[in-house]
């Protein structure tokens, strides 16, 4: 479903991604762990049609980026940690906003089916400011499979959630994987980007440096090996 | 939906949410009104007073009111963008970047207007002018309408940069005076007892109708290099 | 790089002789205009830098859309190097034509509508290096300042059409018969006769010399951008070592492989 060979990322003088290599099968979840800076957010955002690649190539259902990217946008849905929604706008506007954008027909039906979804019917007109972070994050992924994608993108949904929210957002993601959608998750947190996925794929300064399958590895024997793995030629400069 | 209908859908989707958000904040509107009427006070002390003077060069202080205030409402409008960046979600949408900019441009234009809606009667009331002639009225909305269209295209850049929104008006105010200087000459024909025979002000409306379709062409070709990456 | 250091060296000295070649031109080859005299002469400067200036930034609006459509460095530095000659141009224009206002129209500066518009038309190009220094990723920098050149070449249609369009008190110079016959009423002494020829001649060799020095700036210009992106990198390269950051820069190729299997 997304493929991507030899993709790299400049800024001016600094590279960001050095020739990644990275295929995602259909319906498969994929995680993607790294510190800081390792160049994830940048990868995702390429995968998203937001940034283009410096070189190499990475294609999405067939489609070839960023030359098809309007092709490609139909079949994503992005959920950021920001929640890119209207602050000032209601939980149901928000949807029925981002509905019209997509030239989705029965409106009302597919964003009060969303809202249930989430769990958000009673709050539906209320303004996303009163919203609690846990709630902005699943009104978030409302919007991003408000046009049912094929991939879902997540950049570092978890951060600023608590153990009941981030819990919850589990559960509405494993769905998400249950009925058939290829998942590219993003985030620093190892345990749970173990558990959660099919596999991961740990990102170092721009390069993906080990694959691991679920299956195969321990959640605390993954934690050893990502320090051998990132860590592992510059142990002595590192406290601890 | 075929691709022109989707246009539409997603055109009208754009300035309904505009239309939508200011109906919640009641802020665009408002604080373009309110600094509008701020100006105005203040252009009369500046003037002293002098009721006479204002007369004068009333068609000059309102479109420089329309400038500043409108700097304002453009403020605003990408303010409620870049909070918790909706625009990202509208960036990955299935939609033409200048739908966005169009949307963009009917929104605040229609924001502006309804502040000068309120404005044009003040500055009757004050200088005892007609502005109120439907050539005026039709000269201040195509030059609101360039001025929104170049307003638009630069606020993007600017709050995209270092400087943020301060950069607004220094990058917007010289780009749009072309219009804004052929826009006051016409209202100024205006100004007078008579009206003036159509041919004499023809000019004035070429240079402003003229700026309107080449900003809008110009935002048109390049705003997807403006909102993408 | 040598190359280009010997076609702007070639260029410095076209430049040079043709603008001595000019002066002589204006001062001792061109007529005493009737109605103005002396002061007259400035005109051949007025005009030259004026329609050297506008064909400049012309070239910077080219560059711009070569750079939308294909995003190479190289539109990207001449577009700068040509918006800045060609505020430099303009500059010139300014004040040559203030200059000549004072005995002409009786004040260095009045608001007419081409006036006004000049003026609006240098602050658009001088705003366009706010831009560019408010934007810090290169590739961003250049992207924005080709938009805002596109756009800003609306006020450059605005300057030369207005005069056609609004009353004004500036002559036309470049223009059809009608216009000329107009200009030669406002002051310009009618172009008639081996005088006419002359002023003609005069201001093509104006308009020849400063599109020179123009091609001369830009290749500078130019060379001056290579060694400032080259200085760049050498700075860079040296924090790196001093870091000991062997991955930064262009070392990408050196990465040692993942050493976990």
């Amino acid at each position: 479903m997304i493929q991507i060979k030899g993709l790299t990322k400049q800024y001016g003088l600094t590279t960001v991604l050095r020739g990644v290599n990275l295929h995602v099968r259909e319906g498969e979840f994929v995680t993607l762990v790294g510190s800081n800076g390792a160049g994830k957010s940048t990868l995702l955002r390429i995968v998203a049609t937001l940034l283009k690649p410096s070189g190499g190539e990475v294609t999405i259902g067939g489609w070839p980026l960023p030359s098809h990217a309007h092709n490609v946008r139909r079949h994503i849905g992005l959920v950021s940690h920001h929640a890119l929604l209207y602050g000032d706008m209601t939980a149901a506007e928000n949807l029925m906003f981002f509905a019209r954008l997509y030239g989705i027909d029965n409106r009302e039906e597919v964003v009060s089916t969303a809202l249930k979804r989430v769990g958000l019917t009673a709050r539906r007109r209320d303004a996303v400011r009163t919203f609690s972070r846990g709630m902005v994050q699943r009104l978030t992924i409302a919007r991003a499979t408000l046009h049912e994608p094929d991939v879902l993108l997540l950049d570092e949904p978890f951060t600023g959630l608590d153990q009941d929210a981030s819990a919850l957002l589990n559960r509405l993601l494993l769905r998400e994987h249950e009925i058939g959608r290829t998942i590219l998750l993003i985030t620093h947190d190892l345990i749970r980007g173990i558990s959660l996925s099919d596999r991961v794929a740990i990102l170092n300064r721009g390069k993906i440096v080990h694959t691991v399958t679920r299956d195969d590895i321990s959640a605390t024997e993954f934690v050893t090996l990502y320090q051998q793995v990132v860590h592992g030629d510059h142990v002595a400069e590192l406290p601890g | 939906m075929n691709r022109s209908g989707l246009f539409w859908t997603q055109l009208r989707a754009l300035v309904w949410k505009d239309l939508q958000i200011e109906r919640h904040t009641k802020q665009s509107i408002g604080i373009m009104l309110m600094f509008a009427i701020v100006a105005v006070v203040t252009f009369n002390f500046a003037l002293e007073n002098n009721l006479g003077a204002v007369r004068e060069v009333a068609g000059g202080l309102l479109w420089v009111t329309i400038l500043l205030a409108g700097t304002l409402g453009l403020n605003r409008s990408f303010a409620s963008e870049l909070e918790n960046r909706p625009i990202d979600a509208m960036l990955i949408a299935p939609m033409d970047r200048s739908t966005m900019f169009m949307g963009k441009v009917i929104s605040v234009s229609l924001f502006t207007l309804a502040m000068e809606l309120i404005l044009i009667p003040v500055f009757i009331a004050i200088s005892n002018k007609p502005f109120y002639r439907p050539e005026v009225l039709l000269l201040i909305t195509l030059g609101t309408i360039g001025y929104v269209a170049a307003g638009v295209l630069v606020s993007s850049m600017a709050v995209q940069t270092r400087a943020n929104y301060v950069l607004v008006p220094v990058l917007l105010l010289p780009l749009s005076l072309p219009v804004v200087l052929a826009a006051a000459t016409g209202v100024a024909q205006y100004m007078g007892l008579n009206k003036p025979p159509f041919a004499d002000v023809s000019a004035t409306f070429a240079l402003v109708i003229a700026y309107d379709l080449l900003m809008l062409a110009a935002g048109l070709f390049t705003y997807n290099y403006v909102v993408e990456e | 790089m040598t190359k280009l250091n010997r076609w702007s060296n070639i260029f410095n000295w076209l430049a040079v002789i043709a603008l001595a070649i000019n002066l002589l031109m204006v001062f001792f080859y061109a007529p005493v205009e009737l109605t103005m005299g002396n002061v007259q002469r400035i005109f051949y400067f007025h005009v030259g830098s004026a329609w050297v200036g506008a064909v400049t930034l012309g070239i910077a609006l080219i560059c711009g859309v070569l750079y939308l459509y294909r995003p190479k460095p190289l539109y990207d530095i001449l577009g700068m190097a040509s918006v800045e000659i060609g505020v430099v141009f303009v500059t010139m224009t300014i004040v040559a034509g203030s200059v000549w206002g004072r005995p002409a129209w009786n004040t260095w500066w009045t608001w007419s509508p081409r006036l006004t518009s000049i003026t609006v038309m240098w602050l658009v190009y001088v705003a366009y290096f706010m831009l560019r220094g408010a934007v810090e990723d290169e590739q961003k920098r250049a992207r924005f300042a080709a938009v805002y050149v596109i756009a800003a070449f609306i006020t450059v249609i605005m300057t030369y059409v207005s005069i056609r369009l609004l009353r004004d008190i500036h002559p036309v110079v470049f223009g059809d018969a009608v216009e000329g016959v107009q200009a030669g009423a406002e002051g310009l002494q009618e172009f008639s006769g081996v005088d006419s020829i002359r002023m003609v001649l005069t201001l093509n060799v104006s308009v020849v010399a400063f599109s020179l020095l123009y091609v001369a700036w830009l290749l500078n210009r130019y060379r001056l951008q290579l060694l400032i992106n080259r200085a760049n990198m050498l700075k860079a390269r040296v924090a790196a070592r001093m870091q000991g950051d062997s991955l930064s820069v262009a070392d990408a190729e050196e990465m040692r492989p993942a050493t976990t299997d």
